[in-house]
């Protein structure tokens, strides 16, 4: 049983009585005169100072937690009646709190066996109504339906409660079986691999950093599939080339954008560079840097591996002139390619855009 | 040799540093947690500490948060794989004087914390991009101008930075000397820590409610 920090108190080893309101005083940090004061000016009001002081022993002393309560009913009931409140009405409110009690704890289910006190439950309550209401009700008139419609407000509050936490146990687990998916589809998929290629070591690390970033990408970014902005496409494509050609690609961006026509095209030509680094540059390690500005986006591919001379390469290599140069031209914006031999080369994209309002 | 601690929340990660750094540096100490690492930190007094961003029960900068006070000589030095800008920011701003990804090499992580020790920030390409990104976007909250913009120059830097260029190849290209760089970067630290523009003091915010 849960206790109220107040409640939680130890009885005084320097008994006076039985240790209660040293023990009270000691948990509240106040003098324990103070604590007696207060109990003996409440034995005054109908004997309620002497009924709490009998509840909170048998609750201290742990094993009597109903009859602290029952006890507890009773001091209430003392104590109301001190200052005035009506007997009747004081004994029916006690009903009607120790029939909604007993529901709470032993009867609020509809399940079959679910509740062994559901009827005297239910019988103590409505009693308490018709006493209470009896003594209040002007009018005979007001019982009848105050009762049945007490008696229908307990019946369904606790089955909305327990649908509600049914539904909400169904979700959990759909939400469960949609992360177990998802585990599976990446994470196990990629230690199997591991394993299968344990013995290619930059095969193993392309994966897992492959993975990583799906993961990471699905804990906190946008989400598995296809990228609908700019920072996330070019995201998705240095990952892609990652894996394909076993290359570590240091990316970094600022700023970003919705993906539209031009920018896919920037992503393509940008893509098209970090293959090139991969497979030609020799490189350990590729720099990506893209910059989305109001009116520009810029994206550079910086290697540190062979470097080449223009002059040299096959007029039969397409790549650089067409995935690259052309596509950028076609969108209308421009590449700078900056290379010499065992000085690595940098590619920069760059592309106007219009503010977005 | 540089005296380091490690704080790191898996062990296997730990074992794998420890390997990579031996000879290079000295580990001293290590820590899994924000708890374990205060008391760590505090008796050993190292040059420097190897902060993971994410722990369980506060984060790097929790770390900082305990002990930055006592052991002011400390410098500390965010390893991470995390990609949310929010979180590495929010180290920085804690007072970590650099950022490195965990795939860093042996090599450059061993020159990162040199650098650290010897007061020096150290920006990897990533750091600087979320840098640039952070002070681009969202509006200062105070006119302090002088803190709430980059330079024209240290934005260069910056963006040099996350192209991939070293300092000493930044120095080459900008025709300054890498003391000059580095008190570039330093500066851009400084101003991190002191901003309050709206979108890093949001950060920061998002962070300690976490």
């Amino acid at each position: 049983m849960t206790q109220i920090p107040v409640l939680a108190f130890e009885r005084s080893d320097d008994p006076v009585v039985a240790g209660v309101c040293g023990g009270i005083a000691q948990s509240l940090r106040v003098d324990a005169t103070l604590v007696r004061l207060v109990f003996a000016l409440l034995a005054l009001a109908g004997g309620a100072g002497i009924l709490l002081y009998l509840a909170l022993w048998a609750w201290s002393s742990g094993r009597r937690p109903v009859l602290a309560i029952v006890i507890l009913v009773v001091a209430t009931m003392a104590l109301l009646g001190a200052l005035g409140v009506p007997g009747t009405t004081v004994l029916g409110a006690g009903l009607v709190v120790g029939g909604v009690f007993l529901l709470a704890r032993r009867g609020a289910s509809l399940r079959p066996g679910g509740g062994s006190f559901f009827i005297p439950g239910i019988a103590l309550t409505m009693a308490g109504a018709v006493v209470m209401l009896d003594h209040i009700g002007k009018s005979r008139a007001v019982v009848a339906p105050g009762a049945l419609a007490g008696a229908l407000l307990l019946l369904m509050v606790p089955w909305v409660w327990q649908l509600a936490r049914e539904r909400g146990e169904r979700i959990r687990l759909a939400e469960r079986a949609a992360i177990a998916a998802r585990i599976h589809d990446s994470v196990l998929q990629t230690l199997a691999l591991v394993q299968r290629d344990a013995d290619d070591p930059p095969r193993v690390r392309a994966l897992a950093r492959r993975q990583e970033r799906e993961l990471r990408r699905w804990l906190y970014g946008s989400g598995f599939g296809t990228a609908t902005t700019f920072a996330d496409a070019l995201a998705e494509a240095v990952a892609e080339v990652e894996e394909a050609h076993l290359a570590r690609v240091e990316l970094a961006t600022s700023g970003d954008a919705e993906l539209d026509e031009p920018l896919t095209q920037l992503v393509l030509a940008a893509r098209e560079a970090i293959v090139n680094a991969a497979k030609h540059a020799r490189s350990d390690e590729i720099s990506v840097y893209a910059e989305v500005e109001p009116r520009r986006v810029d994206v550079f591919v910086r290697d540190r591996g062979a470097g080449f001379d223009r002059s040299t390469v096959g007029s039969d290599r397409r790549g650089l002139a067409d995935s690259i140069e052309r596509r950028m031209r076609d969108a209308g914006g421009s590449a700078t390619i900056t290379s010499a031999p065992g000085a690595g080369t940098e590619v920069e994209l760059s592309l106007p855009r219009e503010e977005e309002p | 040799m540089i005296r380091v601690v490690l704080v790191d929340d898996h062990e296997l990660f730990r074992a794998g540093v420890r390997n990579e750094l031996a000879g290079l540096v000295e580990i001293v100490g290590e820590a899994g947690s924000v708890a374990e690492a205060a008391p760590v930190v505090r008796e050993l007094d190292p040059d420097v500490v190897l902060l993971d961003v994410h722990l369980p029960d506060g984060g790097g900068e929790g770390v900082i948060a305990a002990v930055a006070q006592e052991r002011p000589g400390v410098k500390f030095l965010a390893l991470s794989v995390s990609d949310a800008a929010e979180d590495v920011i929010g180290v920085i701003r804690a007072g970590a004087r650099g950022y490195v990804t965990k795939t860093i090499s042996r090599d450059e992580l061993a020159d990162a914390i040199r650098r650290v020790a010897d007061g020096d920030a150290v920006f990897s390409p990533r750091l600087a991009g979320f840098v640039l990104d952070a002070f681009r976007t969202g509006e200062p909250l105070a006119a302090d101008a002088e803190l709430e913009t980059l330079t024209p120059r240290e934005r260069e830097v910056l963006q040099l930075i996350a192209r991939g260029y070293l300092y000493k190849e930044i120095a080459a290209r900008l025709h300054l000397s890498v003391k000059t760089i580095e008190a570039h970067v330093s500066s851009v630290l400084r101003k991190l820590q002191l901003s309050t523009r709206h979108e890093l003091t949001r950060w920061a915010q998002e962070r300690r409610l976490v």
